[in-house]
C-alpha cells in the first residue's frame, strides 16, 4: 500500500516535472549526428560548438550525438530513420549523398533556398567550385559542405637533408617521387630500416588515394554525372596500380601488405617513413604530434595535377516535422557560416569550404603562421569531385580488395583492375538496369 | 525452466493431500503467477529475439530493392546467391580455420592453466588473476590495444622480437598472416576464461579416485590421461560449445583492426553478414547467410549437449 502511493507520487512528480521543463521555452529540439574521422579532440570541439549555438538563441535546442566514423554515421542515421526517428541534421561523408538520395533517406534543400529567396547558384557561389558536384544530386542541393580535405604529401625535412634532397622542393612527379623514395629508403642488407614512402592501405582510405593516383594519371575514376559507372579497367587506373606495385615490389621503398592510416602516421612520427600520403584533415594532428621538422607538398602527378575532394557535408533526413525541418535549416545556416567554418578549419586542419572564410583577419593570420595550410589551399584549384556512385562503399571495396591483393604480392595489376571492374559492374548492374540499360 | 518447476511444485504440494478437489490446485491458487513473473522477459524475448527470427526467415526468401519499392518473393535465390559468392566462401573458410585454430589451442591452454593453478595458495591466487585478466578487457578495447602491439616495425611485438634478433611480418596487413594474428587475440582473450571452468571441473574430481590411481602406481601423465581427462569430459564439452558459439558470434576485433581485409583475408561470416546488410544493402542475402549460420550454431549446440550428456553418464 505504502509503496504504491510512493510510486504514484513519483509518477506525478515525473510527469509534472517533464511538463515544466518542456513548456515555457517552446523550443524545437533536434538531433545532430556527427562523425569524427580523425581524432577525439574534434568530438569535444563539435560538442562545444553546439553548446555555443544553443546558448546563442532560444528557438532551437540541438542535441549533438557522436556517431563514430563516416561509415558508422551513415549506418546509424539510416537505422534511426528506419526506426522512425530520423535525425534532423547529419554531418555526412560527402560521397554518400547520391546513395542516400537514391535510397530516399535525405531531403532536397532547395525549398529552404527558395524560402530564403536564394538560388542554388548564388548559394554555392561562395563555396569552392570543386565542392559543387558532391553538394548536389541530379541538379538539386542535398548537402552543405562543412569541412573538406584532399590528399597531401607530408615529408620529413631531416631525412630529405640527409639524403641530399632539397627540403624546399618536394617531388612533383611520380618519377621524382620514386627517385626521392629510393634515396630516402635506408637498407641494412636485405632488411629495410626506413621506408622512403608509405600510404594507408585500409578500406576507405585506399579507395580515396587510388582515386588520387588515377586522377593525377589523367583519369577520372568515376562518372561525375552518372552514378552507374566507374573506370577501374582503364589505363589511368592500371598505371596507378602498377606504380603502387612497383614502389612495393620493384623499388622496395614502401612496405608490402596493408598498413592502416594510424600505422602510417605513427611511422611518420617515429621517423620510420620519410614521405607519407595522408589527408589534409590530418594537418593539425601531424602539426601537434610530429617532433621532427616536416613539410608538405602536392600529390605528385604523372599526367596532370589532380586530387579528389574528401570530407563531409550537412544533410537533412526526411520524415521530420515542419518545425524540426525549419530548426534543422537554421542550425545548418549557423554551422556553415563564414565564421564557424573558418574557426573549425583552423581547429582541425580541414580547409573551409567557403572562400569568404579565407578573407577574415583570423584566417589570414593563421595561414601566415602555418605555411603547410597554405600548400593544402594552393592544391585546391586542382581538386576533383569525390567518387560517389550507386552502392559507393561496395563499389569502392571492389577496387580496394584487388589493390590490397597487389600490395600483398598476390596478384598482378593487370588482372587486378580487370577483376575490380567486373565486380564493380556487377554491383552497379541493378542501377543500370533501371537507368542506362532501360530502353523504350 | 522456472515455469515448469513452479507448475510442478504447486500440485505436488497441495493437491494430493486434499484429495477431492475439482480443479487442480495451481489453477485455483494464482495459476497466473508464473506467467506474470515471466511476462517481462517474455515480452523482451518476443520483441527482440523471436520476432526478428521470423522476420529474418521471411527476408531470406525475398528481395528488397536498395532504391526503395516493394520487396518480392524470390524463393531460395538468396541462398544460392550467398553460396555462389566468393566472399562468402572465403569468409566461411576463414571461419572454419578460425574455429579450429582458436578453439583447440584455447582449450589446451585453459586446461594447462587450470592444472597449474589448481591448488590454492598465495602464488596461484595471483597467477589466476593474471591469467584471467584478459577476459575482463572488452574485446573492442583489447583490439584497439593490439593495433599498437601489431604495428609493423614499431609495435610492441616487433620491439621484443627485435631484442632477440627477429623480424616480425606485417601482422595485420599481410594476407597470409592477418587471420593468424586475429586468432592470436582470441586465444589470448579466452584461455583465462575457460580456465575457470576447468578449475571448477578439477575441484569436482573425487579425491579418492585420484588417490586410488596413485596407489595403483599411475604417474602424473597417466593420472591426467586416465582419470582427470575423462572426469573433465562434461567440462570440455561445455567449453567447446561456448568456444564455438563465440567463434561465430564475436567479430569485434575484426571490425576494429582489419574490417575483414586485406582482400577479405580476415573476413568472418558474421562480418560478411554485416557487410551484406549495411554496406551492400542486400538484406535478403544477409538474412539467408544469417539463417545458415544460425543453423550451424544450433547444430553445434545440439551436438555438444548430446556429447555433454553422454560424457556426464560416462563419469557417473
Amino acid at each position: 500500500m505504502k509503496s504504491t502511493r510512493r510510486w504514484t507520487m513519483a509518477a506525478i512528480a515525473l510527469a509534472t516535472g517533464a511538463g515544466f521543463a518542456g513548456e515555457p521555452l517552446a523550443q524545437t529540439k533536434i538531433d545532430f549526428f556527427f562523425p569524427v574521422p580523425v581524432e577525439g579532440k574534434l568530438a569535444r570541439e563539435m560538442t562545444r560548438l553546439v553548446r555555443v549555438y544553443n546558448d546563442s538563441q532560444k528557438e532551437v535546442e540541438v542535441t549533438a550525438v557522436y556517431t563514430g566514423g563516416y561509415d558508422d554515421t551513415k549506418l546509424k542515421a539510416q537505422a534511426a530513420a528506419k526506426a522512425g526517428k530520423p535525425p534532423a541534421v547529419v554531418l555526412m561523408s560527402a560521397n554518400f549523398n547520391v546513395d542516400l538520395k537514391l535510397s530516399g533517406d535525405i531531403m532536397s534543400l532547395e525549398p529552404f533556398l527558395k524560402a530564403g529567396g536564394a538560388t542554388r547558384e548564388k548559394f554555392l557561389g561562395d563555396f569552392w567550385p570543386a565542392l559543387h558536384a558532391n553538394a548536389t544530386v541530379d541538379g538539386e542541393l542535398y548537402g552543405v559542405p562543412f569541412h573538406n580535405s584532399t590528399p597531401l604529401l607530408y615529408y620529413n625535412v631531416d631525412h630529405f637533408k640527409q639524403a641530399g634532397l632539397d627540403p624546399a622542393r618536394p617531388p612533383q612527379t611520380w618519377a621524382e617521387l620514386a627517385d626521392a623514395a629510393k634515396k630516402l629508403t635506408k637498407r641494412d642488407g636485405d632488411k629495410i630500416e626506413r621506408y622512403g614512402f608509405q600510404m594507408p592501405g585500409g578500406y576507405d582510405y585506399l579507395g580515396w588515394l587510388m582515386s588520387a593516383l588515377s586522377m593525377s594519371n589523367g583519369g577520372r575514376y568515376f562518372n561525375q554525372d552518372f552514378g552507374g559507372e566507374v573506370y577501374y579497367d582503364s589505363p589511368s587506373m592500371l598505371g596507378a596500380v602498377r606504380f603502387v606495385d612497383d614502389l612495393i615490389h620493384k623499388h622496395k621503398v614502401m612496405p608490402p601488405g596493408v598498413v592502416e592510416a594510424g600505422g602510417v602516421s605513427t611511422a611518420f612520427f617515429a621517423g620510420n617513413a620519410s614521405m607519407v600520403l595522408l589527408s589534409t584533415g590530418s594537418l593539425s594532428f601531424i602539426r601537434e604530434n610530429m617532433k621532427a621538422p616536416y613539410n608538405v607538398g602536392f600529390v605528385p602527378r604523372n599526367v596532370r595535377n589532380a586530387v579528389p575532394i574528401g570530407g563531409a557535408s550537412l544533410v537533412m533526413f526526411k520524415g521530420q516535422s515542419e518545425a524540426s525541418q525549419q530548426a534543422g535549416w537554421k542550425f545548418i545556416t549557423w554551422l556553415s557560416s563564414t565564421e564557424t567554418l573558418g574557426g573549425w578549419s583552423r581547429f582541425t586542419g580541414y580547409f573551409a569550404p567557403r572562400r569568404s572564410s579565407y578573407d577574415t583577419a583570423e584566417m589570414k593570420e593563421f595561414i601566415a603562421r602555418n605555411p603547410d595550410a597554405k600548400v593544402a589551399l594552393d592544391q585546391l584549384p586542382f581538386a576533383q569531385p569525390w567518387f560517389s556512385t550507386y552502392q559507393t562503399v561496395a563499389v569502392r571495396k571492389a577496387l580496394e580488395d584487388e589493390v590490397q591483393a597487389v600490395m600483398n604480392g598476390k596478384k598482378k595489376p593487370d588482372a587486378a583492375v580487370k577483376d575490380a571492374q567486373k565486380k564493380a559492374d556487377e554491383l552497379l548492374r541493378p542501377f543500370n538496369d533501371q537507368t542506362s540499360l532501360k530502353l523504350p | 525452466m522456472t515455469m515448469a518447476s513452479l507448475q510442478h511444485a504447486d500440485p505436488a504440494a497441495g493437491a494430493p493431500t486434499r484429495g477431492a478437489t475439482v480443479r487442480p490446485a495451481f489453477v485455483r491458487r494464482g495459476w497466473w503467477l508464473p506467467y506474470a513473473l515471466l511476462a517481462p522477459s517474455i515480452v523482451f524475448l518476443v520483441l527482440f529475439t523471436y520476432l526478428p527470427i521470423v522476420r529474418v526467415a521471411v527476408d531470406a526468401l525475398r528481395e528488397v530493392p536498395h532504391a526503395g519499392g516493394p520487396s518480392r518473393f524470390v524463393g531460395l535465390a538468396n541462398f544460392s546467391a550467398v553460396l555462389g559468392d566468393p566472399a562468402f566462401i572465403k569468409a566461411a573458410t576463414n571461419n572454419l580455420i578460425y574455429a579450429v585454430g582458436t578453439v583447440v589451442p584455447t582449450i589446451l591452454l585453459a586446461l594447462l592453466f587450470a592444472l597449474a593453478v589448481r591448488r590454492s595458495n598465495a602464488f596461484t591466487a595471483v597467477l589466476r588473476v593474471v591469467l584471467f585478466f584478459p577476459s575482463l578487457v572488452p574485446l573492442v578495447a583489447a583490439a584497439s590495444l593490439f593495433f599498437f602491439i601489431f604495428l609493423p616495425h614499431l609495435g610492441l611485438l616487433d620491439h621484443y622480437l627485435r631484442m632477440v634478433g627477429l623480424r616480425g611480418p606485417n601482422w595485420l596487413g599481410d594476407s597470409d598472416v592477418a587471420l593468424w594474428s586475429i586468432m592470436g587475440i582470441t586465444v589470448w582473450k579466452n584461455a583465462g576464461y575457460y580456465m575457470l571452468f576447468y578449475i571448477a571441473g578439477l575441484q569436482n574430481v573425487p579425491r579418492d579416485t585420484i588417490e586410488a590411481a596413485m596407489i595403483d602406481g599411475a604417474n602424473g601423465l597417466q593420472r591426467l590421461w586416465y582419470v582427470l581427462l575423462p572426469a573433465l569430459a562434461p567440462t570440455t564439452a561445455f567449453v567447446v560449445v561456448i568456444a564455438l558459439v563465440n567463434v561465430l558470434t564475436s567479430v569485434d576485433h575484426v571490425v576494429v583492426l582489419t574490417r575483414g581485409g586485406p582482400t577479405n583475408a580476415t573476413n568472418l561470416v558474421l562480418y560478411y553478414i554485416f557487410q551484406e546488410a549495411h554496406e551492400n544493402f542486400n538484406y535478403g542475402k544477409a538474412a539467408a547467410a544469417t539463417l545458415m549460420s544460425v543453423a550451424v550454431l544450433l547444430a553445434i549446440s545440439l551436438g555438444s549437449v548430446r556429447a555433454m550428456e553422454r560424457g556426464g553418464r560416462g563419469v557417473a
